[in-house]
C-alpha cells in the first residue's frame, strides 16, 4: 500500500460508524470508546505478532516499551514517539508531539472535544501489542493542544 | 504586487471557503456576501462553458482573465472543485499556487479532516491558518501602502 | 540501548497489514451488529462511498491527471494508477460490454482478504464490498455487484451534469 491515506480514511469511517449506530450519544460515549478500543486491541495483537517475528527476546519491561515507542510506532505512524517517561513503578508516558491521527484535525484547541474518539483505537493498539508480549496494561490518552498527545500505560502486575 | 481574495467552490456551486487579504473596495453588489458568491460562480460558470464552446481544440479551457486593474485566476480539479484567486496585474500566472492550495492544503487539512463534512462550508482553523500563512509567504504577496 | 537486530520490517507491508486487519475488525463488527449479510453489504458500500469521495481528491492531487476523456480511460486509470497507488496491485480490466459502458476489474491478489476465512453462515456476504463503495464514491456513479469478491463490475450510469444552482435571480 502506497501510504497511510486508506487507513486514515478507514479509521475515520470506523469511528463514524460506531458513533452513528449509537442512539444516545452522551450515554453511549463510554461504550463507543470501549468498542473502538477493543477493535484496536485485537489489531495491535496481530500487528505485533508480525513485527516481532524475527526479533530477539526482550530483556525487560523497559526494553519492550522502547520497542513500542520506536519500531511499533514507526511501523504504524511513520514516526517514533518523541518522549518516553516512566516512574519505574509501572507507569509509562509516551508523548507524541505530532500524532498522526490528530494532525489533520486541528493545531490547537479547536475540535478538542472530538479528540478522544480518535485516540481510543490507538490506545487499544498499544494495549493489544503489549498484551501479546506478555504485559498486561491499561492505556489511556490525554490531549491538551493538538496534534500533541500523551499515552499513559499503566502496567497491571499479574 | 498583491493578492486580493480567494474563493473555493464545490461542483454544485456552493462557496466552501472565502477569504480576503488586500481588498480595499467591496463589490458593492449587496450587503450580503452570499450574493457575491452566487454572482461570482454564475459568471465563472458562463465564461467556462462559453470558452470551451469557442475553443478550436478540446484543451485546458478557461484559466484566467484580466481587467485593467486585476487578474482572476481559475483552477478546476477533475472532481469539480474550483479555486479562484484574484490578484493585481503583476501576477501573471497563479496556477502553481492554486494547485498547491488544492494538493497540500485543501486535501491535507480538509479532505483528510474527519470533522470537515464534504460540501459544507469550512470552519477548520487549521486549514485557514495554514492557508493564510501560505498566502502571506508568497513572493507576490506584499500589500502596497495605499 | 537501541535494539538493532535484523528487524527489516517492510513498512509498506505493515501499512497494508494494518489496513487489512482494521478492515477485518470492521467487517466482524458489522456482522455482529446486523443479522443479515445484505445489510452488512449495504453498510460496507456506504462506508466505501464516504471513503471514495475523499480518496478521489487525494488521488487527483497526487497523480495530477486531468479529466478522463472516456470510460475506457477511466478504467485504465483506476486499474493501473489508483489500485497500484493504494492497494499495491494492478487488477486486470476485462469483459467490456459491447456498448463500452461496463467492464470488470479482476483482482488476482486481493489484499483485503489476506487473513480471512469466511464462515459458512455468511455465504452472501460480499467481503470486499467496501471497494465497490469506494469506486462508486470516487467516480460518483453506480457500480454493479460482482459475482465474487474479486470481480468488481462497473457500469457507467450517467455523467453528472454540472448545473448552475437556481439562484434568486
Amino acid at each position: 500500500m502506497a501510504d497511510e491515506a486508506p487507513f486514515q480514511f478507514l479509521h475515520n469511517e470506523l469511528i463514524q460508524y460506531i458513533y452513528k449506530s449509537a442512539e444516545n450519544v452522551e450515554a453511549e460515549n463510554g461504550r463507543n470508546i470501549t468498542k473502538l478500543e477493543n477493535m484496536g486491541f485485537r489489531i495491535g495483537q496481530g500487528l505485533i505478532e508480525r513485527l516481532t517475528k524475527n526479533t530477539a527476546r526482550f530483556k525487560d519491561e523497559l526494553d519492550i516499551m522502547k520497542f513500542i515507542c520506536k519500531d511499533f510506532w514507526t511501523s504504524v505512524f511513520k514516526k517514533q514517539i518523541d518522549n518516553l517517561r516512566t516512574n519505574h513503578q509501572g507507569i509509562y508516558v509516551l508523548q507524541d508531539n505530532n500524532f498522526r491521527l490528530l494532525g489533520q484535525l486541528s493545531a490547537g484547541k479547536q475540535y478538542l472535544e472530538q479528540a478522544p474518539k480518535y485516540l481510543a483505537f490507538t490506545c487499544g493498539l498499544v494495549r493489544g501489542a503489549l498484551s501479546n508480549l506478555g504485559v498486561k496494561s491499561i492505556v489511556t490518552a490525554e490531549v491538551s493542544i493538538m496534534p500533541a498527545c500523551k499515552f499513559q500505560v499503566m502496567i497491571q502486575k499479574m | 504586487m498583491t493578492i486580493h481574495n480567494l474563493y473555493i467552490f464545490d461542483r454544485n456551486g456552493s462557496c466552501l471557503y472565502y477569504n480576503e487579504w488586500n481588498r480595499r473596495k467591496q463589490a458593492g453588489i449587496s450587503k450580503e456576501e452570499l450574493q457575491e458568491f452566487k454572482l461570482m460562480y454564475g459568471m465563472l460558470f458562463s465564461i467556462r462553458s462559453f470558452v470551451s464552446k469557442m475553443s478550436p481544440v478540446d484543451k485546458e479551457g478557461f484559466l484566467s482573465f484580466q481587467t485593467s486593474k486585476y487578474r482572476l485566476h481559475y483552477y478546476e480539479t477533475p472532481s469539480g472543485l474550483r479555486f479562484v484567486l484574484n490578484t493585481d496585474l503583476s501576477v501573471s500566472n497563479a496556477r502553481d499556487t492554486l494547485q498547491h492550495i488544492y494538493s497540500n492544503l485543501y486535501v491535507e487539512y480538509v479532505v483528510k479532516n474527519p470533522v470537515c463534512v464534504p460540501s459544507h462550508s469550512l470552519d477548520s482553523e487549521l486549514f485557514s491558518g495554514r492557508l493564510d500563512a501560505f498566502i502571506r509567504a508568497l513572493p507576490y504577496y506584499s500589500p502596497r501602502a495605499a | 540501548m537501541s535494539r538493532q537486530s535484523n528487524r527489516t520490517t517492510d513498512s509498506k507491508k505493515m501499512n497494508s497489514e494494518l489496513f487489512t486487519l482494521t478492515y477485518g475488525a470492521l467487517v466482524t463488527q458489522l456482522c455482529k451488529d446486523y443479522e443479515n449479510d445484505e445489510e452488512v453489504n449495504k453498510q460496507l458500500d456506504k462506508m466505501g462511498y464516504n471513503i471514495g469521495v475523499r480518496l478521489i481528491e487525494d488521488f487527483l492531487s497526487r497523480s495530477n491527471i486531468g479529466r478522463c476523456q472516456d470510460f475506457r480511460e477511466t478504467a485504465d486509470v483506476i486499474a493501473k494508477i489508483a489500485f497500484k497507488m493504494y492497494l499495491g496491485i494492478t487488477p486486470s480490466v476485462t469483459n467490456w460490454s459491447p456498448a463500452g459502458d461496463e467492464f470488470s476489474l479482476i483482482l488476482e491478489n486481493n489484499p483485503l482478504v489476506d487473513f480471512v476465512e469466511l464462515p459458512d453462515n455468511h455465504s452472501t456476504l460480499i467481503y470486499s464490498n467496501l471497494l465497490c463503495g469506494v469506486l462508486r464514491g470516487a467516480l460518483e456513479m453506480d457500480t454493479l455487484r460482482g459475482d465474487n469478491v474479486t470481480e468488481i463490475r462497473l457500469k457507467f450510469i450517467k455523467r453528472i451534469e454540472e448545473n448552475i444552482p437556481a439562484g434568486d435571480e
